[in-house]
């Protein structure tokens, strides 16, 4: 039975003012109902400013990435009727396509939009914030391309990844809604709602396909509804019925002149995109013969390639590509931020490598180090001294603390002595410890089976 | 021009003035019913304006007072729209226009009466209950701006601001026997005016002479950074290039006229054409073939953004549900918007009332392309008397002459030409987009101003 999947998304745009007032952008961080105004609380009298010109040159560069053409012709802002509490005017604010017949990993992308969020009502205390109303948007639609929930996640990581390249979304995630299509041959069409993450998507979609399926198995109709998927629950639960389909009764917004993109601001805006994600990778691969795997993950994330380019003029390219595959990696995730977030730049990065190539300072320490610059926020040489972790070359050193690890473990060359090769492994452990790792280990483990073996 | 000449002269303080007014409120305006509200700190604020006059630093309008129409935003008093809907609405902010009054030190007296939401030709549809005409007492003073118009005609204000959406400002200038004008769509901001029709709605000046309402509609007008529709135009200054010789002027009369205004108020309208002719101006005769096409265009384009404006009267926030409080006549409205709105419909009425727009503002701009104005009657008929039971396609057919303005955007104004019986009669001017002045010097002419 061929599954059949398509996508609405939707994402916040990062421009400092709303999409038709002055009103700031941030309303997480304000209180409920503090960064609104007559427009965007849709006060008798008020009128939409004229509409925001950086929402609109992020919905062009979105849609460019998403190889769409852009639209010539006059692009109408549509009313959008509906009543609910978080919609102060009692429409929302949509327009025409800006961007259409685009294609991403395969997915054919039908129209890239333009919109403003609504406020945020909470059905539970009644209460409405206003905060977020009139927030940009952009809302693109896929074709019903995607054939299993594994192939949806997979478009929705790419997805995400090409807007985050843009540097036109809101970083601090979480923002993105999405609306699926999915029918299973022989069935109707169902739409499931309030999906906010990629793996709620997953989920919605694993589930709607076995219900679908089971409804065909037990000689069943699938009917055409709305769905919402209750993330709690990871469940879908019907909404309405194609009858019960509102009718918007969109209008052009009288208020609001069409936007019309000419040729040069295209042109401009071309000039400012990043190279797509997957075209980074294969070149990564070509260019400097780096692992694919390394690849694709140096080119997730823009800031984090841009960074790997630097590196890779002074390192080998391979050293510096599964550095920064391992252990740049392994910091940012456990911090859960970005490379852009981190601080680390590239020269932090070439000067440690460079530490390690010349032998001045272990691994180990490296990664020590490596773990304290999105804290420290300095250079690398800088840590090391002010920690002291750096290589000790006076073998005197070194010797004492071996000796010292021999006279205290006594057992442990015992345990050597009669045959049990690891146990030297223990000793240089404690070696380490005592030069907090500052000792190259392969000369420690040489030290102490000429101290033990000549014992 | 009097009294801005002893305002500023200092002959007469704008506490004076205002106090007048006030006086004559209270006296009066129980019979007109011109004002919903008066703004109890006039006093205060013409107190204020007058030491701003000792000092020698006062706007241009210091010291008058401006009866504001319902619908429009006043800080602090209630823009009502005559509607039990916004009853308890009281504006938290200044539109545009309001603030650019405050910067020349008008005054602003009241809050007028107006047909509930602007949807009237006759005044009668207010919540607060029908406005008299005092120019012609027991009949209807027009509408929608019938509060601002009969506050000017009663001596209650010396200016008024009105909106015009198909003949709003016009209608009742032409009823009551005063100057009214509609400005160029975009000319004067929008911001703070509380919608009927967003495509055509435009704010302008009522006035009992062209001199003060020039004079207003310079202090208004012009380029608003705060809304999308607004033309960029620069300050303007009307007053200064006020002028009645109308030599060169050509001005069109349309043979169409004849067919749907009474031949009473024809005759008028060419008796005022006829003392043009001898200010300089010729007439020739224009073709407006598509005129009958106008008011059903006219009226499937408000009822669409009418319904879409007041979605947000849901009952949340304003107190009332507006379909549940509202009058007979928007009520009608707003049905008639949800049904003509339907997808299935949309193609059929809107689009098309749509697509007849550009062909009436075609041959708008083409009957004007060969002349400097072209005039005409403001209603097809004399004002009814109040109460007069008048079905609603009646009742929109006063629009029949006002409504071609606002399809096409363009600027036009009214002032008294005569009067059949005790009843005055107003002529039409109408101007290529953004020739305000040219509307202007012909009123100013035909009022006998100095050339």
């Amino acid at each position: 039975m061929k599954v059949t999947i398509g996508f609405e998304i939707h994402e916040q745009l990062a421009t400092k003012t709303k999409l038709f007032c002055n009103s700031p952008t941030n309303y997480r961080d304000a209180p409920p109902n503090t960064n609104v105004c007559e427009v965007c609380t849709g006060m008798p009298g008020a009128k939409p400013m004229p509409v925001n010109q950086e929402a609109v040159d992020a919905v062009i560069a979105i849609a460019l990435m998403l190889n769409c053409e852009i639209v010539k012709e006059p692009i109408y802002i549509l009313r959008k009727h509906y009543d609910y509490p978080d919609l102060p005017s009692g429409y929302q604010r949509t327009s025409m396509p800006i961007g259409k017949n685009g294609e991403l990993a395969g997915v054919k992308i039908w129209e890239v939009h333009l919109e403003e969020d609504p406020g945020k009502y909470d059905p539970t205390t009644g209460k409405v914030d206003y905060n977020r109303s009139g927030v940009p948007l952009v809302e693109i639609v896929t074709a019903p391309d995607m054939h299993s929930p594994e192939e949806a996640r997979e478009f929705l990581k790419e997805l995400v990844k090409v807007l985050r390249y843009t540097g036109r979304v809101r970083e601090e995630g979480g923002t993105m809604r999405v609306d699926t299509n999915v029918s299973i041959e022989g069935g109707a069409r169902v739409e499931i709602k309030n999906i906010n993450s990629i793996r709620g998507a997953y989920r919605a979609l694993k589930f709607e396909i076995t219900r679908q399926k089971n409804l065909m198995k037990r000689g069943r109709v699938v009917k055409r509804e709305t769905r919402a998927y209750l993330e709690s629950q990871m469940i879908t639960k019907g909404m309405r019925t194609k009858e019960e389909a509102e009718d918007y009764r969109y209008i052009p917004d009288p208020d609001i002149p069409p936007l019309l993109i000419s040729e040069e601001k295209i042109e401009e805006i071309k000039a400012t995109l990043p190279e797509a994600p997957h075209l980074k990778e294969k070149r990564f691969i070509e260019q400097y013969g780096i692992k694919s795997d390394d690849a694709r993950i140096i080119a997730s994330e823009l800031e984090l390639a841009n960074a790997f380019e630097e590196v890779a003029k002074v390192i080998p390219p391979q050293l510096a590509a599964t550095w920064i595959r391992d252990e740049v990696k392994r910091v940012l995730e456990y911090n859960g931020i970005t490379f852009k977030e981190s601080g680390i730049t590239p020269a932090h990065l070439i000067e440690l490598l460079q530490l390690v190539l010349n032998d001045e300072i272990t691994l180990k320490t490296a990664k020590k180090v490596m773990e304290l610059l999105p804290e420290k926020r300095t250079s690398p040489k800088k840590i090391i001294e002010e920690l002291g972790l750096k290589k000790l070359r006076e073998d005197s050193l070194v010797a004492k603390a071996c000796d010292e690890a021999i006279a205290e473990n006594p057992k442990a060359v015992e345990d050597y002595l009669s045959g049990k090769k690891e146990a030297l492994n223990f000793l240089v452990g404690q070696v380490m410890r005592k030069t907090r790792g500052r000792a190259d280990p392969a000369k420690v483990l040489e030290m102490l089976r000429e101290r033990v073996e000549g014992k | 021009m009097g009294v801005i000449e002893e305002l500023q002269s200092g002959a007469l303080s704008a506490e004076e003035n205002v106090l007048r007014f006030l006086e004559a409120i209270e006296a009066r305006d129980g019979e007109i019913n011109a004002f919903i509200e008066v703004n109890p700190r006039a006093i205060e604020e013409a107190r204020a304006v007058d030491e701003k006059i000792k000092q020698g630093r006062a706007g241009k309008l210091a010291g008058l007072a401006i009866a504001v129409k319902s619908n429009i935003n006043v800080r602090g008093l209630r823009a009502t729209c005559a509607s039990k809907t916004l009853e308890n609405y009281v504006a938290p902010y200044d539109a545009t226009v309001i603030e650019r009054i405050r910067r020349e030190d008008g005054i602003i007296i009241g809050m007028t009466n107006m047909d509930e939401f602007a949807c009237g030709s006759s005044g009668e549809t207010s919540y607060f209950g029908p406005t008299q005409n005092p120019a012609a007492r027991g009949r209807i003073p027009g509408g929608s701006s019938s509060g601002s118009a009969a506050a000017i005609a009663a001596n209650f204000a010396d200016l008024a601001l009105g909106s015009d959406t198909g003949g709003s400002i016009r209608n009742p200038a032409s009823h009551c026997g005063v100057v009214g004008i509609k400005p160029t769509y975009g000319l004067v901001p929008r911001y703070g005016l509380i919608d009927l029709a967003m495509s055509l709605d435009q704010i302008g000046p009522l006035a009992r002479d062209v001199y003060s309402a020039a004079l207003l509609l310079e202090v208004i007008a012009g380029y608003n950074p705060k809304e999308a529709t607004t033309l960029r135009v620069s300050q303007q200054n009307y007053t200064s290039k006020l002028s009645a010789d109308l030599s060169g002027y050509t001005i069109g009369f349309a043979k169409e006229f004849e067919e749907y205004a009474a031949k009473e108020i024809i005759r008028e309208v060419k008796h005022a054409l006829a003392k043009l002719e001898a200010q300089g101006a010729s007439v020739v005769e224009v073709e407006l073939p598509s005129l009958d096409k106008a008011l059903p265009t006219y009226y499937l384009t408000v009822f669409v953004e009418f319904f879409s404006a007041t979605r947000r009267f849901d009952g949340r926030r304003y107190g009332y549900r507006i379909e549940e409080v509202c009058g007979e006549e928007v009520l009608r409205r707003i049905m008639l918007g949800r049904y003509i709105s339907q997808k299935e419909y949309s193609g059929r009425y809107y689009r098309r009332a749509l697509q007849f727009r550009s062909l009436i503002k075609k041959e708008m701009l083409e009957a004007l392309s060969g002349v400097d104005l072209i005039a005409g009657p403001t209603t097809p008929k004399l004002p009814h008397r109040i109460g007069e039971s008048i079905d609603p396609l009646a009742m929109y057919a006063y629009d029949l002459l006002t409504v071609p303005a606002n399809l096409a955007g363009i600027p036009a104004g009214v002032i008294k030409a005569g009067e059949v019986g005790d009843v005055p009669v107003g002529i039409q001017f109408h101007a290529k987009p953004l020739e305000e002045q040219k509307i202007l010097n012909a009123m100013y002419a035909l009022e006998g101003g100095r050339a």
